[in-house]
Formats: structure tokens, C-alpha cells, sequence
């Protein structure tokens, strides 16, 4: 890799840093200064909305199948209702992930088993 | 610290890299892409693993590799990356209510990808403050080590394993989803967050699967936020 290169490399990875880092010194800052109230009541009211629907963002965007194709589809839909059963059940983290992975991997198997 | 204490630390590093499990099974398979990808366009693996171990966020990767191999303008390049990175700004924000003083919180921020924010921000309110450094610490070292790890094998043997393993590469990524499930789940508290919510996971869902996955998070994330105030706002107005 050129030396040019290297430095673009450290640029994006330097930034990329500050830009996870700096918003946490200016809100603890903010913090500290309400220091009365404290916790999340201090954050601000678009921060404390922003941070669930970035998660439901994140979660719409990672539905979409690599494969593209009708049965992967359904394979996500599958694997989405068993992982939501599973949660309602259990109320855990590990187990619905895990048992929606395997509905979603045998709806998968199935459709290349029949093909 | 006395020993109490740096045992609930000892056993809050284990409790954060197991709930770090899952996202294992989204991380492995991308980074193994990744590794493969960065090769193909002309990185060597040793440069691919370097990426992956200081930049460490997904999809600005990618573009990084695919306009550097596509000869565009390295200034593009680095302005692209922190474009698509731009989102993690709200993440640390969003958690430092819950953060205690310590100093390595600012280095730990380094693995303050969107996976781990997700799962950090559901699970550190609900841990006493001593166990936080050491939850966060245990979830963010497996999430980066499995990224790094998994660029090696993309990058030293991706071939291979894509060859032999097709349909193991195409179920691990459903991980993810599954644990975004998991964490969105007991928001869903009432009609405001459950139109708020709804509305990210669909307007998020039809930019990904139209080829806009890089602006998806951002637009469907604000359109979000726009709801819960339009209709907060509706509500007050009514009362």
C-alpha cells in the first residue's frame, strides 16, 4: 500500500474515532453542568428518541435478505416471528436469537433441499 | 479497589461478552466478505486486517476499498468514509447517562459500532454502575476481535470457506435482525413508540432492499423521530 494511502487510512480511521468519541465529552460536559437532574433526564428530549429509532432503523435495514430472493423472504419472516415467540417466552437475550437463526436456516435448507 | 469489587468487574466482562455472542453470527460472515473483497481489489491481507482493526465500521469499509480500487480521489475517499460513519455521532450521547467517569470510556469508544450501541444501550441502564466499564469492555473487545478475526479468514482462505460453507455464509448474517428484534422488542410500549418504531423499521427496510443501504439507517431514523414528535405534539393538542 502507498504511503498516501496510509494516511488516508489513518484520516478515516481517525475520524471515525472522534467522531464516536467528542459527542461523548460534550454530553457528559452537558451532564455534568445540569449536574442537579443528572442521568437521562439531563439528555436532551430528539437525543433520547433518536437512540431507540436508530436501533428500529438498523433492524429495518438489516431485514433485507442477501439472497434477494422469495423464500429468503419468507425464511426472514419466519425467522422474525420464532425469534419475537421466543422473546415473548423466554424474555432473554440469547435463546430467541438463536432459535430464530435455526427456523431461518431451515426454511433456507429447504428451499435448496426441494430445488 | 478492593476485591469485591474487581470481581463484579471480573464477572461483568463475562456477562458482556456473552451477551456479545449473537452479534458473532452477523459479524463473522461480513468481515469474512470484507476480507475477501479488500484482497480482490488489490489489498494485501495484512492491509486488509489493518483496516478492519483501526477503522472497525462495516459499510464505510467497503466503500473504502471498492473507490480505492475504483481510482477515485483518496480526499473522496476519506470524505466518504466519515459521511457514511457520520451516524455514530448520536451514539455516545445516547449512552453517557450511563457511563461512569473512568477515562478508558473515551478509548472504549472505539468500538462503538451500531451493533454494539444497539445492545449497550438496552443493557447498560439495566446493570449497576460498577459492572458497566467491565460489561462494555468484555462486549466491545469480542465484537472487534470477531471482526478482525473474521477479515483474516476472509482475506487468508475467504474462497474456500464461501466455497465450501455457501449456505452457512447466507444463515449466520440472520443474527443480526434477530438481535435488533430482541433489543426493540420491549419498546414497543405504547401507540407513540410503536408508529415511531414502525415507521424506521419500514422506511429503513424499503430504502436497503431498493440498493440505498448507507442511507437508509439515517433518513428512516430522522423520519422516526419526526413521527413520535408530529404525533406527540397531535396528542398535546387534543388535551
Amino acid at each position: 500500500m502507498a504511503g498516501e494511502l496510509w494516511v488516508a487510512v489513518i484520516v478515516a480511521a481517525a475520524g471515525t474515532l472522534l467522531m464516536r468519541l467528542l459527542p461523548l465529552v460534550w454530553m457528559q460536559r452537558r451532564l455534568a453542568r445540569e449536574d442537579g437532574q443528572g442521568g437521562a433526564a439531563a439528555m436532551p428530549r430528539w437525543l433520547g428518541v433518536l437512540g431507540p429509532v436508530m436501533i428500529a432503523a438498523m433492524l429495518g435495514a438489516s431485514l433485507v435478505p442477501a439472497a434477494g430472493t422469495l423464500n429468503a423472504w419468507v425464511a426472514t419472516i419466519v425467522g422474525g416471528a420464532v425469534t419475537l415467540l421466543v422473546w415473548w417466552r423466554t424474555k432473554s437475550l440469547g435463546w430467541p436469537v438463536v432459535w430464530g437463526v435455526v427456523a431461518f436456516g431451515v426454511v433456507r435448507f429447504l428451499a435448496v433441499t426441494v430445488n | 479497589m478492593n476485591d469485591q469489587a474487581i470481581s463484579a468487574g471480573g464477572r461483568a466482562w463475562v456477562k458482556g461478552v456473552r451477551d456479545a455472542i449473537p452479534l458473532l453470527g452477523g459479524y463473522i460472515p461480513v468481515a469474512i466478505s470484507f476480507g475477501l473483497i479488500a484482497n480482490q481489489s488489490g489489498f494485501s491481507s495484512w492491509e486488509a486486517i489493518i483496516i478492519s482493526l483501526v477503522i472497525y465500521a462495516g459499510a464505510s469499509q467497503f466503500l473504502f476499498v471498492g473507490m480505492v480500487a475504483s481510482g477515485a480521489p483518496l480526499w473522496l475517499v476519506v470524505v466518504m468514509t466519515l459521511l457514511i460513519n457520520a451516524r455514530h455521532l448520536v451514539y455516545a450521547p445516547n449512552l453517557a447517562p450511563w457511563l461512569t467517569g473512568n477515562r478508558w470510556w473515551f478509548w472504549l469508544m472505539h468500538g462503538l459500532t451500531d451493533q454494539v450501541f444497539a445492545l449497550a444501550h438496552t443493557r447498560l441502564p439495566a446493570l449497576p454502575s460498577s459492572e458497566r466499564l467491565g460489561w462494555f469492555t468484555g462486549a466491545m473487545l469480542l465484537a472487534w476481535f470477531s471482526w478482525v478475526g473474521g477479515t483474516a479468514l476472509g482475506a487468508f482462505a475467504g474462497q474456500e470457506l464461501t466455497g465450501r460453507w455457501p449456505l452457512l455464509n447466507d444463515v449466520m448474517p440472520f443474527a443480526l435482525p434477530a438481535l435488533f428484534v430482541v433489543l426493540l422488542a420491549p419498546r414497543f410500549t405504547s401507540w407513540l413508540w410503536a408508529a415511531a418504531l414502525g415507521c424506521a423499521i419500514v422506511v429503513a427496510l424499503l430504502f436497503a432492499a431498493n440498493g440505498l443501504p448507507n442511507v437508509a439507517i439515517p433518513v428512516a431514523a430522522l423520519l422516526g423521530a419526526a413521527v413520535f414528535f408530529v404525533m406527540q405534539s397531535n396528542t398535546r393538542a387534543e388535551v
